[in-house]
């Protein structure tokens, strides 16, 4: 009669709990058609993929089982492991680089001052661009012929090479255009957050002699925390699929997991089974960070905590 | 006692209108599932008894023309619709194998990639039509691109027009320098190119396309070829032999040696057009369609008359080869309609056809006569001037499997030419590489 029976009336009763409400399995039934469309879009082709990433599969069929071996040969696989390697390099530092910078901007552009709208708007200019045209704008100017960063870059001798041709160079290249493009990004969210610190939070550590650090680092932080978070789970995840920064501005040259996965899957005609197997591999690593930044870093997935 | 009634009442509205939403909501849903599914259905029917003709999209105007013609001369029995495709190949590829692998395609004639048969007959695609084209009718073309269409012994298409890799000069820079003759060999070319540059002031001695693309794949196997190397051997890969070495060291010693620039491991076709038209390179190697682009003052520094074109040059005691470019006709192994099809493959690759698009749009016919025919070769002067680089072109390797080749061959070569990598290691790696991708392909 005691905690066990409760307990088992709570675990078997939720259910029955909730639809026997009639407002609650009204609830339900109009959350269902939404369900059953993302089961079918989302889950059907990702199940398919696992599926065919365990077999040796070509375009035109599934083929025989074959168990880990496709995840075997990718992660043997040169371009892969140089794929992995460019990403996982440009993913920290472009969301590191991106969110100290966003986050002085944020800053910056907290107080109220004037024609501070407009420069809210103008700071936005960069993102608003499509990867794609950014890119190849990018691409131009790191160019031999006509690219004027190339020409400055070598005439001042901190450079010795065409940036184009050199892998490194190109990287860092990537990396510097996706944090000039995506900071603005950072710096919206952050300042969205930063927002929402109440002013008198700030009077009353002013009032207790606080100087500037101590109120960054025990006021602003704490608080910006869940902000952050949110920041920087959503542009590690898209830095970490970046394809097309790298497809267009390097025209093919520099590997990342997702271009590795396009040449597989499209364009080659027998490294469908590896690419099928790489794009798995995305997709349970990206979900892999996601469940870190919830679980580890305690990032708030509801307002209900 | 009023607010219960009130919410009560509210409530019960409430409640009604919420079942009635479902109701209608439900049936909204299902009816828009049912138009949609009707929809995409019907669509896809052609106008019965229409011959599909898929072909990229076409900068020059003249495709349309010549299905119009084809339509009158036909009136009665049976038209032909032209699809427009993508522009870029490699998304026309995607496309057309997307709907040939469905085995749903409405397409009857493919106007093709010259390195799309092979992949596509390997798959049962395309149809076989060695008995409508007999030995006799293919005498009448060009030998690389009827090679380019046959696959285990059969020939799947027929030629349509051609591209092949020149080499173009400068005529009044090399005359400033004392030299009347366009090269023979590379080692008078880089001697030409280098002093030629050095007494005019110009920036570049050679532009070619070196970067890591399909392009790039042409490029190295031009150097390749001219040096008596080759790729492949029936089903043997024989890439790894001194000419290839000798071949691929002479294309990196036109950076080494500073006769191109650099950057050349960039370079695809949009960065040579503004080098060599812009005047700033003595020689370039590319395709005939920059000749199309000279006279136009818009994209070109330099005038027709400053340039000539010439065979590419050959390695020590080697042939002179060009790179096998251009588009074949290929007729769907699962179209209904394959003797109309057959009528409107001979139409456009007849002299008549590819007549009018020498004429109109400069692209190149693959049949031997037209390149007596007078008219021709004074309207299109880089037909007469590019004659023997036309007439000396080579396939790239038949195979199934050759967009795998190709990403690999590419990778290596722009390596190569970059020097991160000896050109002896490069061939040892295309040799492993390459054979390891016809094993896999079994």
């Amino acid at each position: 009669m005691t905690t066990a029976t409760t307990e088992k009336k709570r675990r078997g009763g939720v259910l029955r709990e909730e639809f026997r409400n009639p407002e609650r399995r009204t609830a339900y039934y109009m959350v269902l058609p939404a369900l059953l469309i993302i089961l079918i879009v989302a889950f059907f082709p990702i199940l398919q993929s696992i599926n065919l990433s365990l077999r040796q599969a070509t375009i035109i069929q599934a083929g025989p089982f074959v168990g880990l071996e496709n995840y075997k040969e990718m992660l043997e696989n040169p371009d892969f492991l140089e794929g992995l390697t460019n990403t996982l390099i440009f993913t920290v530092a472009s969301v590191a680089l991106e969110f100290f910078i966003g986050l002085g901007i944020a800053l910056a552009i907290n107080r109220a001052f004037r024609g501070r709208g407009l420069v809210r708007a103008a700071v936005l200019v960069p993102w608003a661009f499509p990867t794609v045209i950014s890119a190849v704008m990018w691409r131009l100017m790191f160019q031999d012929q006509v690219g004027i960063i190339n020409y400055v870059a070598n005439s001042t001798g901190l450079v010795s090479e065409p940036i184009l041709s050199d892998r490194t160079l190109l990287l860092i290249g990537v990396i510097l255009v996706d944090v000039w493009k995506t900071t603005p990004f950072m710096a919206l969210l952050l300042l969205a957050g930063l927002q929402t610190i109440p002013g008198d939070v700030y009077e009353a550590a002013r009032v207790d002699g606080a100087n500037v650090w101590q109120r960054f680092f025990r006021i602003t932080l704490p608080l910006l925390k869940p902000t952050i978070l949110v920041a920087l789970l959503f542009r590690t995840l898209d830095a970490y699929r970046v394809f097309d920064l790298f497809w267009a501005l390097s025209n093919r040259e520099l590997e990342s997991l997702s271009t590795f996965v396009y040449e597989g899957v499209r364009i080659s005609q027998l490294q469908f089974a590896q690419g099928n197997a790489a794009s798995v591999f995305i997709f349970v690593t990206a979900f892999l960070i996601a469940i870190f930044f919830i679980k580890v870093l305690g990032m708030q997935t509801s307002t209900e905590e | 006692m009023t607010q219960s009634r009130r919410e009560g009442g509210v409530l019960g509205g409430r409640k009604m209108r919420r079942r009635d939403f479902l109701r209608v909501g439900g049936a909204g849903l299902a009816g828009a599932t049912l138009l949609g599914a009707a929809g995409c259905g019907g669509g896809g029917s052609e106008a019965s008894g229409n011959v599909v003709f898929a072909m990229g999209v076409d900068t020059s105007g003249t495709l349309q023309g010549l299905v119009d013609k084809f339509n009158k001369q036909n009136k009665g029995s049976f038209q032909v619709t032209y699809r427009e495709m993508p522009a870029d190949s490699g998304q026309y590829f995607d496309q057309l194998r997307t709907e040939l692998q469905a085995g749903a395609s409405e397409i009857d004639v493919i106007g093709g990639d010259v390195i799309w048969p092979p992949q596509f007959a390997a798959n049962g695609w395309i149809l076989d039509v060695s008995d409508r084209f007999p030995e006799s009718e293919r005498q009448q073309f060009l030998p690389a691109p009827i090679d380019s269409l046959i696959y285990d012994g059969a020939i799947y298409g027929v030629p349509w027009f051609t591209d092949a890799g020149m080499l173009y000069y400068r005529t009044d820079l090399l005359e400033k320098a004392g030299f009347s003759e366009p090269p023979a060999t590379w080692e008078e070319m880089k001697e030409m190119a280098l002093k030629t540059a050095q007494d005019t002031g110009t920036k570049n001695g050679f532009v070619f396309q070196g970067s890591n693309y399909e392009g790039g794949t042409v490029n190295g196997l031009e150097y390749i070829w001219t040096h008596g190397g080759d790729v492949l051997s029936g089903d043997q890969v024989i890439i790894d032999s001194p000419e290839s070495v000798a071949g691929l060291e002479t294309e990196r010693s036109m950076v080494a040696e500073g006769v191109a620039p650099e950057a050349v491991s960039t370079y695809k076709e949009q960065e040579t057009d503004p080098a060599f038209l812009g005047g700033t390179s003595v020689f370039a190697r590319n395709w005939p369609y920059m000749y199309a682009l000279a006279s136009d003052p818009e994209t070109s520094r330099i005038k027709p008359d400053q340039i000539g074109v010439a065979p590419l040059p050959a390695g020590e005691g080697g042939q002179s080869f060009s790179g096998l470019g251009g588009w074949d006709m290929m007729i769907n192994a699962n179209s209904q309609k394959q003797d109309q099809a057959w009528e409107f493959v001979k139409f456009m690759t007849g002299e008549e056809g590819q007549t009018q698009r020498a004429l109109a749009a400069t692209l190149l016919p693959t049949r031997k006569a037209l390149y007596q025919d007078p008219k021709i070769l004074n309207e299109v002067p880089v037909i007469r001037l590019g004659k023997e680089a036309i007439q000396s072109t080579k396939a790239r390797p038949v195979s199934p499997y050759y967009s795998d080749m190709s990403l690999k061959m590419a990778e290596q070569f722009n390596l190569s030419l970059k020097g991160d990598v000896e050109p002896a290691q490069a061939v040892k790696t295309l040799q492993q590489e390459l054979t390891n991708i016809l094993e896999q392909a079994g």
